[in-house]
């Protein structure tokens, strides 16, 4: 199961291998990678999948947006990992 | 988070300064009084710059020192720790103090020199990439291209070190960086990115809380990072609602409080995981379902909502879902909770009597037979002796475990500890770092004869700037923790864990100059707790325990909280 997640990202010295460490570290593979030139910033397309069951895109997707210069701008995830949602 | 510099509005400048003297001046500015460091070739200009400021530069004897000790002055303060290192060895020194702070979420800034620009990425002599090194073990990270930069760049990671989860950020500087001139000093604007109030979320958490039948406070760190003590306490007071601690937040609540059931988790109180197994409903405050909290995950709470506040939006549903995620600033949502649910009493008294009457029945016995001394019963003798001004800087093992379980504390800044990475060799230069924050306080680092050796070389720190911080070295000649696991889990096979070659501690204590004694029996220990506090510099109490003595309780690994084991000791009248 392959998410796709799009970010846009700075040019500041080690923005892109803090965006990939994070996304591997969190316990992801990275199946699909494309980098695209926005100007100021780039625009990373990253297919990811989870290494294990219990990793959740959503959580992931979460971790990117505390990233300082990188924002989120298009996230298509399915709910695969995540724990059942809960009625509040 | 959108915390990009803007570096904008150029002010024109009388002089050109150099990257060095504007580091130094920008630190002066944010009102900076304590640098940790150890200089090197290439962060020399910065240490030039040094001579003739304001800043006090604390030589540690290794960079990792300088680390925990700003670590420990800013969970003391509530200030952003400033440490500075050279490149190379010197900032890869620093990395275990990173990794410190940012699991415990301790706002530090470290600012490493490294070589020349036009060097970096020729394997140069101290080349390292540290920036590339440290990316998982730091909030943010910047390499300063140009002197300009400086100021702006150095503001920015105060602001990062310290908004919303504070964390560790690394500068760093190259040195051609920091002997650059330049007339131009570009500002910081900070931005606003306060979460507002979620008012719809915190009144869903009204409804699950005025319907629960035993309601029950998960405190984590995040309330004292937030300054939300007071406002739990408020809370906690004027609900009645029962609290459990984790390591990190122990003292949020006064520990000797009466709904108060102590630590949860693998070393936590009867009382306390068995009020989190038989809760309804979890109010979790700033804290992060650790597994050394939880133990088994998936039997934690498990008949329990969640009512999760967190300014951290990553750690809502990361390890348990949250019924209603509260995110934002805990202080004000402590405070609007309270408001809404303060109005009308709960209805929970039976469960207030029964969880506090079980704390009361399982409180910690002191009575443990024998004539040796009884580390429990000291470091509670020590808590109380020292009152309300004791902070303690644990380092990691047995002891580390005894402190969190029998010291009391007052104040959540009484208690320094490397909960989330547990690094052994904590102790001694965070007690050094938090005496210079708090003169006034009782100071004292509880250490093992295991983590002690790990950073002895801050002895001389201590007798150098005549630091009078009080030392109390739990000596078992092993490495306790580890032992203990090896006796109950692994058959009994004790590998590598006898240190009974350990050298003379009073000796090599007097060697550095610091006054030192010995005691072994329990008839010594108050006198020796009096001779310890009222000493006017740094002393050592080298005090020599049972080998065999283990931490209890203990939920072993990998079992649910519900499934303790207990000290056969007092078994039969507890």
């Amino acid at each position: 199961m392959t998410d796709t997640i799009q970010i846009q990202i700075d040019r500041a010295d080690g923005s892109l291998q803090r965006l990939i460490g994070l996304v591997e570290r969190r316990g992801f593979h990275i199946d699909g990678m494309s980098l695209s030139d926005e100007g100021a910033m780039r625009r990373v397309q990253l297919q990811v999948r989870g290494r294990d069951e219990g990793r959740c895109t959503e959580n992931l997707g979460r971790q990117i947006d505390k990233l300082i210069g990188a924002t989120r701008v298009g996230f298509a995830a399915s709910t695969y990992g995540c724990q059942s949602s809960v009625a509040a | 988070m959108s915390a990009v510099a803007t570096a904008i509005n150029a002010k024109a400048a009388a002089a050109p300064q150099s990257g060095a003297r504007l580091l130094v001046s920008t630190l002066d500015r944010l009102g900076v009084e304590v640098v940790f460091g150890y200089p090197g070739g290439a962060i020399m200009p910065v240490y030039d710059a040094l001579t003739g400021s304001r800043l006090k530069h604390i030589l540690v004897r290794h960079e990792q020192g300088a680390a925990f000790a700003a670590d420990a002055y800013a969970r003391a303060t509530g200030k952003v720790g400033v440490c500075m290192a050279t490149s190379g060895p010197g900032a890869t020194n620093l990395i275990t103090g990173i990794a410190n702070a940012m699991m415990d979420s301790v706002p530090m800034v470290c600012i490493t020199g490294n070589v020349a620009t036009h060097l970096m990425g020729t394997d140069a002599f101290q080349e390292i990439d540290i920036l590339g090194v440290t990316l998982p073990l730091v909030k943010h990270s910047w390499v300063v291209r140009h002197p300009a930069d400086v100021p702006a760049v150095i503001e920015e990671a105060f602001h990062v070190a310290r908004s919303g989860r504070p964390g560790p950020v690394l500068v760093d500087l190259p040195k051609d960086v920091q002997v650059g001139m330049t007339s131009d000093d570009f500002g910081f604007h900070y931005p606003n990115d306060v979460t507002p109030l979620d008012h719809a979320a915190i009144a869903e958490a009204e409804t699950l809380i005025r319907a629960a039948e035993r309601p029950l406070i998960y405190i984590g760190g995040g309330v004292k990072i937030a300054g939300a003590v007071e406002a739990l306490r408020d809370f906690a007071e004027r609900t009645g609602i029962p609290s459990v601690s984790t390591l990190n937040a122990l003292g949020s609540i006064r520990t000797d409080a009466p709904g108060f059931l102590g630590m949860l988790g693998m070393h936590g109180t009867k009382a306390a995981n068995e009020a989190v197994q038989e809760s309804d409903l979890l109010i979790v405050f700033g804290a992060r379902f650790d597994d050394r909290a939880t133990g088994k995950l998936n039997e934690f709470a498990p008949h329990a909502k969640v009512v999760h506040f967190d300014i951290d939006p990553a750690e809502i549903n990361k390890l348990r879902n949250a019924h209603v995620p509260v995110v934002g600033d805990l202080k004000a949502g402590i405070e609007a909770l309270t408001a809404r649910v303060a109005t009308a009493s709960l209805a929970i008294d039976p469960w207030i009597i029964r969880s506090t009457s079980n704390a009361k029945r399982n409180a910690f016995r002191y009575d443990a037979p024998g004539e040796g001394v009884y580390a429990p019963a000291l470091l509670n003798e020590l808590s109380k002796a020292a009152g309300d001004t004791f902070i303690a800087a644990c380092d990691v093992g047995q002891h580390q475990m005894w402190v969190a379980q029998h010291c009391e504390f007052a104040r959540p800044e009484s208690h320094l500890t490397s909960g989330g990475l547990g690094a052994m060799g904590y102790g001694l230069p965070a007690g050094l770092g938090a005496k210079l924050a708090k003169p006034e306080a009782h100071v004292v680092t509880i250490s093992g004869d295991g983590s002690f050796m790990m950073n002895i070389q801050e002895l001389a720190t201590l007798r150098r700037y005549g630091v009078a911080l009080k030392i109390v070295l739990l000596d078992n000649a092993s490495l306790g923790l580890v032992r203990q696991w090896q006796e109950l889990f692994f058959a009994e096979n004790y590998s590598e864990v006898d240190l009974s070659d350990n050298p003379d501690f009073v000796a090599v204590a007097q060697a550095f100059g610091i006054e030192a004694f010995m005691i072994d029996r329990r008839d010594q220990v108050t006198d020796g707790i009096a001779r310890l506090l009222a000493a006017p510099g740094p002393c050592l109490m080298h005090v020599l325990i049972d080998p065999k003595e283990n931490v209890w309780p203990l939920v072993p690994p990998g079992k649910s909280n519900g499934e303790m084991m207990h000290d056969t000791r007092f078994e039969g009248d507890m």
